[in-house]
C-alpha cells in the first residue's frame, strides 16, 4: 500500500493569542505539527508495521519550521517526505490547498491519502472533502478506525450524528481521522537523529506542473478581513462554605436570577 | 432578494431545534427561504418543516437514505439548492453538516465555511464570523464568492417567537449510492440517551468523580434533570465514557441553556467546547480550578457530597 499523508505546520495552541489592529501577533509564536495530522502519521505508521506500506508526508510552506514538522514525521517512522514551497501559496484558502493536493496526488500512484480531520489554526475541516471531490475518489471524515480488509478494501469508523457509522470503502480514498483513532508515538533520539540527515523533496507550482492561477490563488472564494479578540467569559460568584447552605443557595439563584432551571 | 437553503435537522423522524434557528435568521435577513430533508419515510415532516419557516420544501424520501452517507446526501443537498437557485446553504451544527458541506461546496463551486456565528450583508457582499485557533480568536470574513456553503455553530441563531411557512412540497429523485464508501451499518453507542447537540441542560463529569461509581451519582444528576450527560476526554481516556459524550474542542461543541461541570478543572481544550453555554454551574473541590474563571456561579466543595444535596434541592424547587 503507498500511503501519503499530509502534515500542516500550525500555531501552537497552547500558548496564549494575541490580536492587535485585526491581526495576529507573530511575535513568541511557536509552531507544531497540525495535532489531528500527528494522528494521520500514527495511523499511517501502524498500517505500514501490519500491512507493509510505503509512507510519504507532504506539507504546504517554506522555511524552517516547516521542514522541522516533516523531520518530526521521518522521526516518527515516515519513508519520504515532500515540501510545497511557492510564495503564491499565502492567505489562500482550503480550495487552494486542496488543488495543490491533487497536483501531488496525481504525480504519485497512492491508495490511500490520511488527513487530519482539520488544522488547529484554521478549524476548518475543509480540505480533504474537497481534495476527494476534485480527485474523483471517495472520501470518509472523522474517521476513528481502520482495517483492512484486502489490497483495495478496508472497513472504517466515523463518529456521526446517530453513533459510529461502520464503511466499506474501496481504495484509492481520502480518509481524515479524528484524535480518538490512535495516541501518535513521540520520536526517539535516534530517530531524531537519523531524521536530520533524510532528505526533503522541495517543489514550487512550477515543478508541480501548475500555476498560481491554475490553482486559483488570485481567485479565492473567501478572504479573512480581520482576527478579533473573543469576548472573555467572566467568572461570577463562588460559594464556599457549609455544602447544604451554599447548594441550597445556588440552586435558588439559577430558579430566581439565572432562570436556568 | 438573497435565497437561503436550509438542510434540516432530523433525528430519529423529528425536526430538531437548529433547523427552525436558521430558518428565523434567513427570515430576519429577509431571504427567500426553503429547505431540504432528505430520509427514509419522512414525508410526515412536511408541515413540521413549513411551519419552521420555510417556504418551499425540498424532499428526498427513499429507502435506500435510511442511513446517511455523506456522498449521496450532499448530492440531494447540491440537487435542491440547484433547484432553488440557493445564494447560500445552511447546514446546522452536526457532523453530518461538517461531512457535506466541503462537499456541497465543491459541487457548486461555492466558498465554504464552517462554525459560522454570524453572517450579515454588507455593501451586498457576505461577511461571516467564525472562531478558530481552538476558539481562541474570531475571524471575520468576506465571502468573495457569488455562493456560500456555511455551517452555522450550535446556539448562534435564535429561533424567532412567530414564524410562518407555507407548505410547498418538491420531491427530488433519490442520489446514486456510494459503492466506494458505502455505509453497512450505524452503531448507537449512546442508546437512548438525551443527544448533547438538543439537550436543553447539559451536566458533564470530570476526573474529579474517580471511578464508575463517581460517574454513576453525576450521571444520576443529569437524570434528575432530564439532561444530556457529557464528559472530559479524560474520562473518555479513561474508558468511563463513551466518544461521543466527550465535550471540548475535540469532540462535541455545547451551548445549552445550563451547563453543569462537575469534578472539571477546567482544560483550555474543554472550555472550548461548553464556553458558549448561557449559564455555567460549577463544582469543584479546587476553589483555583480554573472552570471557576468562566462558571456564573461556583460551588467549592466535594462533589461526592455536593451532588446529592444538589439533586434534594433540584427535586424540591421543581416540585
Amino acid at each position: 500500500m503507498n500511503i501519503l499523508v499530509t502534515v500542516k505546520k500550525v500555531v501552537d495552541v497552547e500558548l496564549n493569542i494575541h490580536i492587535k489592529d485585526g491581526a495576529i501577533v507573530t511575535d513568541g509564536l511557536q509552531y507544531v505539527m497540525n495535532a489531528w495530522d500527528e494522528n494521520a502519521v500514527e495511523t499511517a505508521l501502524q498500517l505500514k508495521e501490519k500491512h507493509k506500506a510505503e509512507t510519504t508526508v507532504v506539507s504546504i510552506g517554506g522555511g524552517e519550521d516547516v521542514q522541522k514538522i516533516i523531520r518530526r514525521a521521518y522521526a516518527m517512522g515516515i519513508q519520504k517526505g515532500i515540501m510545497i514551497d511557492d510564495p503564491a501559496l499565502v492567505d489562500v484558502d482550503a480550495f487552494v490547498y486542496a488543488r495543490v493536493l491533487q497536483k501531488v496526488v496525481e504525480r504519485g500512484t497512492y491508495d490511500l491519502i490520511l488527513m487530519g480531520k482539520q488544522a488547529q489554526d484554521t478549524d476548518n475541516g475543509q480540505t480533504g472533502i474537497i481534495l476527494a471531490e476534485l480527485l474523483g475518489l471517495p472520501c470518509v471524515s472523522n474517521v476513528i478506525g481502520i482495517e483492512v480488509k484486502d489490497a483495495t478494501h478496508l472497513a472504517v469508523s466515523r463518529v456521526g450524528d446517530f453513533g459510529t457509522e461502520q464503511i466499506d470503502v474501496t481504495l484509492p480514498a481520502v480518509i481524515t481521522v479524528d484524535v480518538a483513532i490512535n495516541t501518535p508515538r513521540l520520536p526517539q533520539t535516534r530517530g531524531l537523529m537519523m531524521a536530520k540527515k533524510m532528505a526533503i523533496e522541495t517543489l514550487n507550482l512550477a515543478k508541480l506542473g501548475t500555476s498560481p492561477e491554475a490553482v486559483g490563488c488570485s481567485a479565492v472564494k473567501s478572504k479573512i478581513l480581520e482576527f478579533i479578540a473573543p469576548e472573555t467569559r467572566k467568572g461570577g460568584r463562588k460559594f464556599e462554605g457549609d455544602p447544604a447552605a451554599v447548594t441550597a443557595e445556588v440552586v435558588q439563584l439559577l430558579v430566581n436570577e439565572a432562570k436556568a432551571l | 432578494m438573497s435565497k437561503i437553503l436550509v438542510v434540516a435537522d432530523i433525528k430519529q423522524g423529528v425536526l430538531r431545534s437548529s433547523t427552525k434557528e436558521l430558518l428565523s435568521k434567513a427570515k430576519a435577513l429577509g431571504a427567500e427561504t426553503a429547505v431540504v430533508a432528505v430520509g427514509s419515510g419522512i414525508e410526515g415532516l412536511l408541515p413540521a418543516l413549513a411551519a419552521a419557516g420555510s417556504d418551499t420544501q425540498y424532499l428526498a424520501d427513499d429507502p435506500s437514505l435510511a442511513l446517511f452517507s455523506a456522498g449521496p446526501w450532499a448530492s440531494c443537498v447540491v440537487d435542491a439548492a440547484r433547484q432553488f437557485s440557493a445564494d447560500m446553504v445552511w447546514f446546522g451544527f452536526s457532523e453530518s453538516g461538517k461531512a457535506m458541506s466541503p462537499r456541497v461546496a465543491a459541487r457548486l463551486d461555492a466558498a465554504c465555511a464552517t462554525d459560522i456565528v454570524d453572517v450579515t450583508f454588507v455593501d451586498g457582499a457576505v461577511e461571516i464570523v467564525r472562531p478558530a485557533i481552538t476558539n481562541k480568536v474570531l475571524q471575520r470574513i468576506k465571502i468573495l464568492d457569488k455562493k456560500l456553503v456555511a455551517v452555522v455553530r450550535a446556539g448562534a441563531f435564535q429561533a424567532a417567537a412567530e414564524i410562518n411557512g407555507t407548505e410547498n412540497p418538491v420531491k427530488l429523485s433519490p442520489p446514486e449510492a456510494d459503492l466506494r464508501a458505502a455505509i453497512r451499518n450505524i452503531v448507537s453507542d449512546a442508546g437512548a440517551d438525551i443527544d448533547l447537540a438538543d439537550a436543553d441542560i447539559v451536566v458533564s463529569v470530570g476526573r474529579g468523580a474517580k471511578d464508575a461509581a463517581g460517574v454513576a451519582l453525576v450521571k444520576s444528576l443529569a437524570d434528575e434533570l432530564n439532561a444530556g450527560f457529557g464528559s472530559t476526554r479524560a474520562m473518555v481516556d479513561a474508558g468511563f465514557m463513551p466518544h461521543s459524550k466527550q465535550v471540548g474542542q475535540t469532540g462535541k461543541i455545547v451551548a445549552p441553556t445550563l451547563y453543569i461541570a462537575v469534578g472539571i478543572s477546567g482544560a483550555i481544550q474543554h472550555l472550548a467546547g461548553m464556553k458558549g453555554s448561557k449559564v455555567i454551574l460549577a463544582v469543584n473541590k479546587d476553589p483555583e480550578a480554573p472552570i471557576f474563571n468562566v462558571a456564573d456561579y461556583g460551588i467549592v466543595g466535594d462533589l461526592f457530597e455536593v451532588v446529592p444535596i444538589l439533586k434534594q434541592e433540584i427535586q424540591k424547587v421543581r416540585q
